[in-house]
Order: structure tokens, then sequence, then C-alpha cells
């Protein structure tokens, strides 16, 4: 029984040695991606927007009049952010679509960034193929109106071309950058364990999505998108503002 | 020997050989034939005073078989436009009976009643008693009723069919749906009452081991005796040129007992897989004692030496890689409304898979029949098999997460030892609780290590998952539901994830139904009455006599695009395979008839097997290249790629490529390096470029690679001379792009005129080049429409070379256009490039067509001819043609438009 400890503690050795922290202690913002504006007083779809798949922020003024009043959406393709001043209130799907506003009165920014990157959140039942935000949304019962669109070039923005000057601080969706080193090139699993939803770029070359809901909790990097020494990563973060590392694992991760 | 003698010889051999037969026939009771029968509207079980299970049933039915087949049920007098319609639906309880004289020679033995197939839920009644209830619907309901019927009596045996859905499972599930075959209510295949001794084999399953070519033989001994029981059991193998036995001593004091044997098979056995499917037959024979008593049993079992092992992207057979050219199976058999149970029916559908270069069948949300995997071991075809699962079920419902639990072990045990047994999954594009799929899927590999299996298809991942069929991976997507004009593309670097990926259900490109298919209906329990409505709103808009040509034109589209698809598939080297939706057509979901072939497995006539499998095979030549429209300036570039997973290596491999017109002639040709290519892998094998200048005055033109003369596959290419200065106008032709005064006059003067509006000037649907995904009614998307008939016969396409459907040098033109909606032009007005509209609109629509008007000849073409037309060489070419045909005697139309037409489609 010897060998099997001793080989288990190996395998823990080698474990800990490739868990590798990254810190990601650099942020570019998002308007270096947004797309020309549609401005429109009824809300249009992603497919109205002419955008096939990706993400468009909806963004409108709203004033509230008491401290919690309610946004209900009436249709969600197929994930929304919802922030209010710059910061995050929550977010919605097509099963969940009605959410609370905590402010004290007043006139703020709503901005709903919305995620269809193709993910499938919802059952055969569903045959319209509709994406993004439409049908009506209301606050406290009312109509919101004059919306600005603005689609996001996400996936096929050069990401060597994003300028990382964003104060960390900032709690607005945005790409993240960090490098790490790598004494040995193989093939790793990114953990992306703690971060919301959004994409990743490993040495300028797009690795793949993550989202939260998921039992996967990682994303294989073939080993011909590594380099021995340094590496780089970015990742674009639609909700979680404050998470700042990411692991590399040996063997993928599940929840 | 006298005559006489010999006679009695004779006799005596008869008897002999009939008493044999008897003798093995005592202990099986056939119960197939007459039973008496009622339906049951009132559910009599829960509602009735005097249930039908104490009376004599009044009514009769011949048994194996459905309700559907007697008409017995609800006449139904509707026609469901998005499925088959079925005659007679029937959906209750059903009663079936017979008074049975169970031998008095069973005393002592165990007595199973046995349904190959049944729907869903059967109960025994024993005279009054309900004694068994069994509600699998993937596998063979064995009742056991020892206990409730007597030796040397007559009882009154009553069964009850239930084919209402049992738990709140999908009613797509294709194991119990109405939409492919139908939720039928009766008992198939195989039916029977046996006797066996109390001491008896209850389970027999083989895990082969090709390392040391051997099994091991698990047996599950059940002793009903309540006694310590002693013997052996012996085992006996046996295959083509083989014959091997083994024994091993069974003690059993329990009333299951586990049996375990490892039996080296030696260097004489054969493995199994899709090239050699050898298979070898098992017996065991169990002779116990408990010392006064004697008991025999024998089972019987099919395997394979086979082992399926996840590999980094590949499934692994044998420790090889293996790749699934597959077809999504949906249980779609409208001849008999429910899956076959015969071998001659599978062996069929095995036949037309080989036929047509496919290994690989995926059972969607359902498990078939033993007569399936027999065949498919037979000709070896992989299969993957999952459980009436789909979309929301999920969510937590105890009944149902207890019925999916029972189920998966079932299936297991039924079905492990079919080497065609590869893959199982719980289910299609789930959603609910994932830690219960987790639960479900671990099990399976607990329990099997013989498949490989999968949470779900197309939905969330889990841990325990050895593959991943899907739409996309957290890579990006690896389905293809369409071609593009270029082939310098794959989904390598999207199905590169910790798991093999398979691609789900690609294809699904939409064919304009066939409406000669109505009449295969007639001894259906099934019919087409969608297609008769169709049929009717075609003819109502006058274009019934253009049926055949849509059918014709959308479904060499679909042979293209799946062309197209499979080798973009076939070109990922890291995609453990495909699946495709579908090789036939789909009759549920709003009707998809995405098939090559109809819903009988009949050809469409749209390509033969020798064609498809030129793109689809164990061996298929590649080519990845930029376009398919040149100019004539240009150079044609292929790269050669060889897919290689057939059962060799191909040793010093003699590439050629050759360039053919239209008339086979060749006018280029060339060699590749001959060189060895590797198996189980895509491999490059080396880039040619033939510059297109002068090859040929022709447009069309075809480019081969063959590999060793056998493996031949080819692509067509378009070739174009440049043209500057197209559409001038002159004193005879206006071109002009707004309906104006001076169009007005040119009319008005006889002459002609050519109105080319820009797209975004047209009233109408976008166009598009491909034809509608799945099909126009369960996805009723824009623009709606099923391709594109080409009346390439007539003038205007004189100069340009196009058959009666759209081709790859379609793509920039339909891709620049806009389609014009022509229902309320003449009848007789038929649009020179003529789009197909959704057969339950089947409204006229057209991108170009000529008429008279106000005295004078128009032709009008909604197509851009601005936008990057040094890009456009097909755009150019159908320009210069048509401007040759419009400055020609040759333009004189026929049919008169009013002006008010042509505004209609105009924006102001």
């Amino acid at each position: 029984m010897k060998w099997r400890i001793a080989l288990s503690l190996g395998m823990l050795a080698s474990q800990v040695l490739h868990a590798q922290e990254i810190i990601l202690d650099k942020k570019a913002s998002l308007a270096q991606v947004y797309l020309p504006v549609v401005e429109s007083e009824q809300l249009l779809s992603m497919n109205d927007l002419n955008v096939e798949f990706g993400y468009v922020l909806y963004q409108t003024e709203i004033v509230t009049q008491t401290e919690n009043e309610a946004l209900e959406l009436e249709n969600v393709r197929n994930y929304a952010a919802v922030y209010v001043d710059g910061k995050l209130q929550g977010t919605l799907t097509d099963n969940r679509k009605k959410m609370a506003i905590k402010t004290e009165p007043g006139k703020y920014l709503l901005q709903i960034y919305v995620e269809n990157i193709g993910r499938i959140t919802y059952g055969p039942e569903i045959t319209d193929n509709s994406k993004g935000l439409f049908g009506g949304i209301t606050l406290d019962g009312n109509e919101i109106e004059n919306w600005k669109m603005l689609p996001l070039n996400v996936r096929k923005f050069p990401v060597k071309n994003l300028q990382f000057d964003v104060n960390l601080s900032d709690e607005n969706p945005g790409f993240y950058k960090g490098t790490f080193r790598l004494d040995a090139v193989e093939n790793t699993y990114l953990d992306i364990s703690g971060w919301g939803m959004g994409e990743v770029w490993i040495n300028g070359k797009y690795l793949g999505s993550y989202w939260e809901e998921e039992k996967q909790r990682s994303i294989l990097i073939p080993t011909e998108d590594l380099a021995k020494g340094e590496n780089e990563i970015v990742v674009f973060e639609l909700k979680q503002p404050q998470q700042k590392t990411m692991k590399l694992s040996q063997t993928p991760v599940f929840k | 020997m006298n005559n006489q003698l010999r006679h009695l010889t004779h006799i005596f051999l008869i008897l002999l050989v009939a008493q044999v037969g008897a003798l093995k026939a005592q202990n099986v009771v056939d119960l197939s034939g007459t039973w008496k029968f009622q339906t049951d509207v009132m559910d009599f079980r829960r509602g009735s005073l005097s249930p039908r299970y104490n009376h004599e049933l009044q009514e009769t039915i011949q048994l194996p078989g459905i309700t559907d087949d007697y008409q017995i049920g609800y006449k139904v007098p509707y026609k469901y436009i998005d499925r088959l319609t079925r005659k007679y639906e029937y959906m209750g309880p059903a009663w079936y009976q017979r008074d049975i004289e169970i031998p008095a020679a069973w005393k002592g033995k165990k007595i199973f009643m046995y349904f190959e197939r049944t729907h869903w839920l059967s109960s025994i009644y024993v005279d009054t008693k309900e004694v068994s209830q069994i509600d699998y619907i993937s596998v063979p309901h064995n009742h056991d009723l020892t206990e409730f019927v007597k030796p040397g009596k007559t009882h009154r045996i009553t069964v009850c069919i239930d084919n209402r859905y049992q738990y709140k499972t999908h009613k797509w599930n294709h194991a119990h749906t109405e939409f492919t075959q139908i939720n039928w209510n009766g008992i198939l295949g195989e039916m029977k009452l046996m006797a066996i001794d109390p001491v008896f084999v209850e389970d027999l399953q083989v895990y082969p081991n090709i390392a040391n070519n051997s099994i091991k033989v698990r047996l599950q001994v059940n002793n009903d005796t309540k006694k310590q029981v002693k013997g052996k059991a012996n085992f006996t193998i046996t295959g083509p040129n083989y014959n091997l036995k083994s024994e091993i001593a069974v003690v059993s004091n329990d009333s299951v007992t586990f049996v375990e044997s490892t039996i080296p098979l030696g260097k004489n056995v054969k493995l199994w897989d899709e090239f050699n499917p050898n298979l070898y037959q098992i017996t065991a024979q169990l002779n116990t004692s408990d010392g006064k008593t004697n008991y025999q049993h024998a089972k019987s079992d099919t395997f394979g030496m086979r082992e399926v092992k996840q590999g980094k992207s590949h499934v692994l057979l044998n420790n090889r890689p293996i790749h699934l050219r597959g077809n999504v199976e949906n249980a779609v058999f409208p001849k008999t409304g429910y899956a076959p149970v015969d071998d001659a029916s599978w062996e069929r559908i095995m036949l037309l898979m080989k036929d047509y270069g496919l290994n690989h069948l995926r059972f969607h949300s359902w498990c078939p029949p033993k007569a399936a995997f027999r065949m498919a071991d037979k000709h070896g075809i992989y299969f993957e098999v999952e459980m009436p699962m789909w979309g929301k079920d999920a969510e937590p419902d105890e009944d149902r997460y207890n019925f999916f639990r029972r189920e998966i072990k079932a299936i297991l045990k039924e079905y492990g030892n079919h080497p065609s047994f590869v893959l199982y999954c719980n289910g299609n594009e789930i959603t609910g609780n994932f830690d219960f799929i987790e639960e479900l899927t671990a099990e399976g590999r607990k329990l099997d290590s013989r498949h490989l299996f999968s949470g779900s298809t197309a939905r969330t991942r889990v841990k325990s998952d050895q593959y991943y069929v899907s739409q996309q991976t957290n890579k990006g997507p690896v389905k293809v539901y369409e071609g593009l004009p270029n082939t310098d593309w794959d989904r390598s670097t999207e199905s590169d994830v910790d798991v093999p990926v398979i691609s789900h259900e690609s294809g699904q490109r939409c064919v304009y139904p066939n409406f000669e298919e109505i009449k295969k209906y007639a001894n259906s329990p099934v019919e087409a009455r969608n297609f008769e409505v169709f049929k009717d709103l075609l003819q109502k808009n006058g274009m019934l006599d253009q049926a055949n040509d849509f059918f014709r034109a959308s479904g060499a589209l679909t042979v293209l695009e799946y062309k197209a698809v499979i080798e973009a598939l076939l070109r990922s080297s890291k995609s453990a395979g495909f699946q495709l939706l579908s090789i036939n057509d789909f009759p549920g979901q709003g009707y998809a008839p995405v098939g090559i072939l109809d819903p009988f497995w009949d050809s469409k006539g749209l390509v033969t097997p020798e064609k498809f499998k030129e793109f689809c095979g164990p061996t298929v030549a590649l080519l990845r290249y930029e376009k398919s429209a040149y100019f004539n300036n240009e150079t044609f570039t292929g790269k050669a790629e060889v897919y290689n997973y057939s059962n060799a290596v191909l040793k010093n491999a003699k590439l050629k490529w050759w360039l053919t017109d239209e008339t086979g002639k060749v006018l280029q040709k060339g060699n590749l390096k001959t060189q060895t290519i590797g198996n189980d892998g895509v491999f490059p094998v080396g880039e040619f470029a033939i510059p297109l200048k002068g090859v040929a005055n022709k447009q069309k033109l075809t480019v081969h690679v063959s590999v060793n003369d056998q493996i031949k596959n080819s692509w067509d290419i378009w070739v174009y001379p440049p043209h500057q200065n197209l559409m001038q106008s002159t004193n005879q032709v206006l071109y002009t792009t707004v309906y104006d005064d001076a169009a007005k006059k040119q009319l008005a003067q006889g002459k002609t005129v050519v109105l080319y509006p820009s797209p975004n000037q047209v009233k109408g649907r976008k166009s598009v080049f491909h034809n509608h995904f799945w099909n126009p009614i369960m996805f009723a998307w824009p623009p709606m429409t099923i391709g594109s008939l080409i009346h390439h016969k007539q003038g205007m396409f004189n100069d340009f070379s196009t058959s009666y459907h759209t081709d790859w040098q379609w793509w920039d033109i339909l891709n620049n256009a806009k389609v014009i909606e022509m229902q309320n032009a003449p009848e007789k007005l038929r649009p020179f490039i003529q789009i197909i509209d959704s057969y339950d609109n089947n409204q006229k629509l057209g991108i170009g067509f000529e008429a008279k008007m106000n005295g004078g000849k128009l032709l009008v073409l909604a197509l851009d001819t601005e936008k990057d037309m040094d890009k456009r060489p097909a755009t150019q070419q159908l320009l210069y043609s048509i401007d040759n045909y419009v400055k020609s005697n040759r333009f004189a139309p026929e049919v008169q438009v009013e002006e008010s037409f042509i505004q209609s489609f105009l924006t102001k």
C-alpha cells in the first residue's frame, strides 16, 4: 500500500504545481468595442439590429420614484446583466424576467447587457429565433422607451488593440488582462471558478466562453496555444467586476 | 431393404423429428394469434363497478399487432398540417384476453409471460386478479406468473395495455411520440408463455478483454428453491471456425447468486469492428441439483470482442480512434406506425447506412428493439441509444426520476452485450436538475464499462461525460447546418475540449415535399394529409405543374449542402464525428422533409448512394479552396487532404487531380507526390494550382481528386471572363433602376426596359442561398424560402451556365438580391429566377422575370449591381447573358402585366 500513498502524494504535488494562480490586474473599457449605436423608441431585437450572435448593450435613462421598483422584461434571449449607474443590479434570463431596482428616487442610467452567443438556455418549445431583448420593458408597470442599442464587437475585436488603462475599481463590464509563466507546455485547463459570464483569449487567440451556471468550470487550453515562458490572458467579463484571478488546472473542473 | 421397411423408417424419422420439436416447444407456449379484445374509453380499472377483466371480452384482435391495424379508435377527421395524420387514434387502456391452459408438466417450474415490445404499461390479470405490472418502454416485459397460475388448469389471462403517458415525460420523446412512429397500443414481436426450472440464469453479461483475448462472464443465477443447490455452468462459445467449452462450479445458497468466470479465448479469436464485424455466440448451460431434484437452464447471447474507450478527440474502439459518420434515427416508421422488431426491416436500414458510407446511428430519445442491435452487430454499425428524455424531463419529479433510474439499468442489461452498443446518452437537449443527470451518467459508468456515457446532448456538461454530442462547446459552434462556396474551414478548434465531441444534428436542409409520396400511405396507419393540403394550395395558386420541379430543385440544393456539410465535418480532424439530421425525412415537428430518403427510407432519387459515398465514407478525398466562382485570369488553388478512417494505411498512394468540362473532357491534370497516407485521421497530401486563363470557354468546370484511382471526389467551380461596361442602354434597350417617366415612355414606344431596382428599393423577402432550416412550420423564420428553381433553358441563360437548381455559382447573386412577391401577377407569368416558397404558403416568388407591358418589353431583375462587382464574377456573367438576350430578337415576352403590379413591389 505504500506505493499508492507515494503516488497520490506525487499527484498532489504536481497538481499544486499546476494550480497556478493568474492575476488579472489590468482592465480595458468596453467602449472600445462599441459598434454604431441604433436609437429607437421601442426595443429592437438582435435580429432587427442585424446582430446574428454576440452581445448588445441596451441603454436608456430611467427615473425612479420609490426606493424599490420592479423592472420587468417581456423577453430575454438569452441572458442579461442589469446595471444602474455602472453598478450591477442582477441578472435575468427568459425563465426569470423580473427584478427589483433599489435606488434612492431619481434619474439613473439603465444599462442592460444582453448575451446571445448561441448558448442554449431554453427548451425545444421555443420555436421563434428572436434574440436579444424584444417586446416591452416596464418599470413599476410603466413602459420604458427611447433606447440606445449598442452592439458589442467582443468576439471579433483584435484583443491586441485593446487599451488597458481603466481603473480596476471600475465596476462596469470590461476586459481584464494578466500574464502567467510556464516552465513546460502541455494541455492545461483554465479554471474559471468565481467568474460570471464571459470569454477568454490566450496569447491573442480566442480560447472559449464560460458561464457560472454551467457545471463545467474549465476550458481546455491546447498545447499549441501556449508558449514556454510568458503567456498572456485576456478575459471579457459581463458581471463579476470584483473577480481578479483565475487558475490553471491539470484536469477538467466541474461543479 | 424392402419398400415397406423403408416406409416405416421414414415414419420413424418423422416421429423422431416431431418429438424433438415437441420436447423443445413444451416449455414455451406461443401466444400469437387471436385474442379477445375490448377498448376502454372509460378506464374500467378506475371507473367501472364491473371491470372488464371479470368478464369475457366480446371482440377479437390478432396479436402481435396494434389497434391501428384494425382501424380501432377515433377516426381522425382532421388534416394535421404539422405531421402525418394517424388514421385512427387510440390512447387509453385496451384489454386483450385469452383462456390459456397451463401445461400440467410445468409443475414446479417458473412461469413467465413475455412480450417483446409493448407500449407502455402492461398489466396481467389471472382470472380476475391483477398480478403483475411492468412499465419499461425500451425493453421486453417479462411477467413472472409463477405464484398465480396452476399447472394443469385453464386460466383466463387478461392483459391490459395502457399507452397513455405513464410519466410526465416530453411528448416528443421518440420512444412514445405520436409524431414519428405513433403512440401505438398493442403487443409486438415475440409473445409467449415460458416455463423454466426454478434455478435459472436470470442474466448473462459478457465483458471482453482484448488485451489478453479473454472474456469475463457474469451470471446472475436465481434460485427459487429456498434450498442450497450445487452444480456447474457450462459455457459454449462458438463462431465461424471457432468452438470453445469452459465450465465453472456453481453453488447457490441465496435467491440471487452472482457467478463470474474469466474465459481465455485464445489467439484465434477475432476482434469486432465496423470492417470486420466478427460475432460469437455464448451459451451458459446451468446444471444444478439440490440433492433430490436436478435443475437445468440455458441462456444464450451474442457478443463481439471489442473495447470502447474515451480518447482525446475520438471514441477509441479496440484502442483505435474511430470517426462517427452518423444519422439521427427518430423512430420514423410510417409503414407500420411502430419500430419494426424483425431482423429483415432493420437489416435493410443497416445496409442503407453502409450504402451511404455511414457507420453510426443515434437513436434520438429512444432505444430500438433487439433486432436493430442484432443487425448492427452483424453489419458493423455503431449505436448511440437514449432513454425517452428530452427538454424539461430532468426537472424534479421523483416518479419520473425513478422511471429513468429503472430504465437505464434495463437498457444496459438487455442490450449491454451487443458490440454495436457503443454509446449511451440519457436523452436529447435536457434541461432541469443536472445533479440528476450526473447521477444517472455516473451510475451507468459504474454499471457497465462496455459503452461510453454522456449526460445530455447539446446542453449542460456533467463531470461523468465521456463524450459530448452538441451544437456547440465552450470553444464555439460544432454543428454545421449549411455549406459555403469556399472549403478552407472546419470545426476542429471548436471540437477541442476535454472529451470527444460529436456534431449534433447537422444538416437539416428542407426539401420541397414530393407529392408523389401521398399514395405510399394507402396501407399505413398514417397518411400525408398535410401533403394534400399543400398540394391543394399550390394548385389554387396556379403552380401545381411545378410541384415536381420545386421538389427536384430544392432537393438538389439539399444534396449539395449535405456534401459541403459532411466534408466540413470530415475536415475537422479533432471532431469525433457527426450525426446528420437526417438521411431520411422526419414526419413530425412541423414535418421536416430534409432527407434524401423519404420517411419509408426509400430514395427520393436526388443522389445515388455511389455519389454520396464519394463524400461520405471510410476514405474520402477532400479539397480546401478559396471560392467556387473565378474570373478567367485567376488561378485555382486546391489543398488536398485525405480523410482515412478505413481499415488500413494507404501505402504508396497515388494521388491524381484533374479538371474536366461539362462534357467530361479532361482539360488539365497532374499528380501529387506518391505517399503513404496514415489511417485514423485526416492527412494533408499536397497542393496544386490550375491557372484558369484559357482553360476553356466553358464556365462550369469540375476539379477531381483521386486516391489510387479508387477513392474519387469532385467539386464544381465556375470560371467567367471579366466584363466591363455592363448594362449599357441603347436606343432600343433602356436600363433603369427606377420605374419612371423615361421607362414608361420607352415601353410605350414598344421598346425594351430592363428594370433593376436596388434590392432595398424592392418590397419583398430577403434573398438567401440556403433552403430553409428544418421546416417552415416549426421554425417560421424569414425569409421562408426553400431554394430556387432556375428556368435554365430560357434565353436569358444562354451565356450563363446553370442547371435547373442553384449551385455555388449562384452564391453572390442570391446574396445580393431581393425576392419579389409575385402571387398577384398573372398566373402564366413564371419568373426565370423563381424562388420556392414555404409549402404551407406556396406563393409565387421571383428575383427576375420578363413580361409585356404597356406595349413594350420588360425585364425585371431585383439584384444589386453596384457593390463589390469586381468580386462577383457570376453576377457579371449573368448580367452579360441577360444583356445579350434583351438586345436580341430572342427577347419576346409572352405574358402581359399591368403597371400596378410593378408598382406593387417598388418602394415609393
